[in-house]
């Protein structure tokens, strides 16, 4: 007896997870881990080459680039005209690393990378010192030096991606959820047959994602004393990127009829979101698809901002991009609305 | 006439809902909408409320379109059958958050307050009340932009014997005090005394509407009912 009322109840759980599309996440999520590390750990990732960038009119210390130039299947060499236009490759990452000539050491070369703790810089010197042990039987003098064009610590590089995490969770796992509540309650309805306008109920909802996301990016920066570098920049594409968010959220609110669907589909929405963006510094693959996503198109101009010191002057693609993201979301929205959707 | 409504229509996936109605409801009437489950009571007076749009047909409430929701929102005031209220908050909250808006004084809330007897539970989270209480809660929600027109779905569903009469004493009062009352019920026999018309619906489509005296005379009440 004891057995079969165990067997009830626990066929009528997963009846339950079915029924509220918990179950989608159980095969979901393996799927996009599948997927995920498919882009990212393509075949024949380990011996793709790194892309060194030599300044044209620099004189380099003659071992040094014959043997770089030798070692062809580890390195591929690229001309630059000077050291700006070095950087800028770097930046833009055309190249892996730029090659500097050593003022005081004739023998050895400044490398300039983009982070100096990043896999890619570490590689490159553990290359320079096998090659030079192999010519020279000595491994500890042609990188002098190694310069990163992004200041900071890991923790300050891995700030992007904790701001990226709190927007997504406000505005695919609270926002959808509540607005998802507001309707299995029948809380909305009650709201409209008062005299207030769709459209300011909306205002009002994302008016409060945006304080709930700007409230939580304040608290990470004060409690790890982050600088945000250029403030105003910083306040207008968090602003942009919260409205954009908290809209997108207030939508997938609407394609749910309760609170549980409304949490299956926000975690649904929020690893693609998070891991394409995230992780597109470590594949090629993910580079390209990751524009695609609102969450790139914010998490570019964050880290431009707070690693680069870029301005919100230079980023008009990327904060058009989330405006009318969240105009679009947002009319989604009351059109649902104005239709009772699932109401 | 206070709400004209034509060839009004709401049907859902399984058949159910309200086929093509036509009715019209005079100021000051107290009717009841009876008829078993799935009959359409609850859509037609959801559909009144604006909580479901119609399929087709057109209402009128005081000559002004439904649609219009902004218009006829102060005119019409609705009591679910389960209260929609914010559980967390107490009921001074949920009061004085809905008087906000709909712009009326907050000194209103303390008439509600006093008239429902709601004073000793003013501070007390809606969650902890009894089902009674809320129901008294949603229906002072409801008077508070004071709407000539009062929509009851259920209201005594899953109330005791005692605070069922209380709530019928209290749509007599709002009656007496000139409001135009619909409200539904699939227990008929407790409308003798109480409504002054009885529209009865029977899968979507109205098959009684007349005095209750008539009604309970009628072929339809033994057949329905019996």
């Amino acid at each position: 007896m004891m057995l079969r009322n165990i067997v009830t109840l626990t066929l009528n759980d997963l009846a339950i997870a079915f029924k509220n599309k918990t179950i989608f996440l159980i095969v979901f999520i393996p799927l996009f881990v599948f997927f995920s590390l498919k882009l990212v750990d393509m075949s024949g990732t380990d011996v793709k080459k790194t892309r060194l960038g030599l300044i044209q009119t620099e004189v380099y210390a003659p071992a040094i680039v014959k043997t770089i130039t030798a070692a062809d299947q580890f390195f591929t060499l690229l001309p630059v005209s000077t050291e700006a236009e070095g950087k800028q490759w770097v930046k833009e990452k055309k190249i892996d690393g730029l090659l500097l000539r050593d003022g005081q050491e004739k023998q050895s070369v400044v490398l300039v990378v983009l982070k100096k703790e990043s896999l890619q810089a570490l590689s490159i010197v553990e290359s320079f010192s096998a090659l030079q042990k192999a010519v020279e039987g000595k491994n500890n003098s042609w990188i002098s030096d190694v310069t990163p064009l992004q200041e900071g610590g890991i923790q300050k590089q891995t700030l992007p991606t904790w701001i990226l995490m709190l927007v997504l969770l406000v505005g695919f796992i609270i926002m959808p959820a509540q607005v998802a509540e507001e309707k299995e309650k029948k809380l909305l309805l009650a709201l409209l047959q008062t005299p207030i306008r769709e459209i300011e109920w909306l205002i009002a909802k994302v008016l409060s994602g945006m304080l709930l996301i700007l409230s939580a990016v304040l608290l990470l920066h004060l409690l790890g004393k982050f600088e945000p570098g250029n403030v105003l920049s910083y306040v207008a594409i968090i602003t942009v990127g919260s409205f954009c968010f908290s809209s997108y959220g207030i939508l997938l609110g609407f394609l749910c009829r309760n609170q549980a669907s409304a949490r299956t589909l926000g975690v649904m929405f929020y690893l693609p979101h998070l891991l394409p963006s995230a992780l597109s510094d470590f594949s090629q693959k993910l580079t390209a698809v990751a524009p695609f996503l609102p969450s790139y198109q914010l998490y570019e101009p964050i880290k431009s901002i707070l690693l680069d010191g870029g301005c919100i002057s230079n980023l008009s693609r990327e904060w058009l991009y989330l405006l009318l993201f969240g105009v679009a979301s947002l009319c989604g929205s009351y059109l649902l609305m104005k239709k009772r959707w699932l109401m | 006439m206070q709400i004209e409504i034509y060839d009004l229509t709401k049907t859902y996936r399984e058949n159910r809902g309200l086929l093509s109605t036509t009715l019209e409801v005079e100021k000051g009437e107290l009717i009841a909408v009876i008829g078993h489950n799935g009959a359409g009571k609850s859509t037609l007076l959801k559909m009144l409320a604006g909580w479901h749009l119609p399929d087709s047909g057109t209402v009128l409430v005081d000559g002004i379109n439904l649609e219009d929701r902004l218009a006829v929102v102060r005119k019409i005031g609705f009591v679910p059958e389960t209260p929609n209220l914010f559980d967390s908050f107490s009921l001074d909250y949920n009061l004085k958050l809905f008087a906000r808006l709909f712009s009326v004084p907050l000194l209103r809330v303390e008439e509600i307050l006093k008239e429902f007897d709601l004073i000793p539970f003013r501070k007390s989270k809606v969650q902890v009340l009894s089902k009674g209480l809320r129901q008294r809660v949603s229906i002072g929600r409801a008077l508070l932009a004071d709407p000539p027109l009062l929509l009851f779905d259920e209201p005594t569903s899953g109330l005791d014997f005692e605070m069922t009469h209380e709530i019928y004493r209290m749509i007599k009062e709002f009656h007496a005090s000139g409001k135009t009352i619909l409200f539904t019920s699939h227990r008929p026999e407790e409308l003798k005394a109480l409504a002054t018309r009885i529209i009865m619906l029977h899968r979507g489509a109205v098959v009684f509407d007349g005095p209750p005296d008539t009604y309970f005379q009628s072929e339809i009440h033994e057949k329905l009912y019996q």
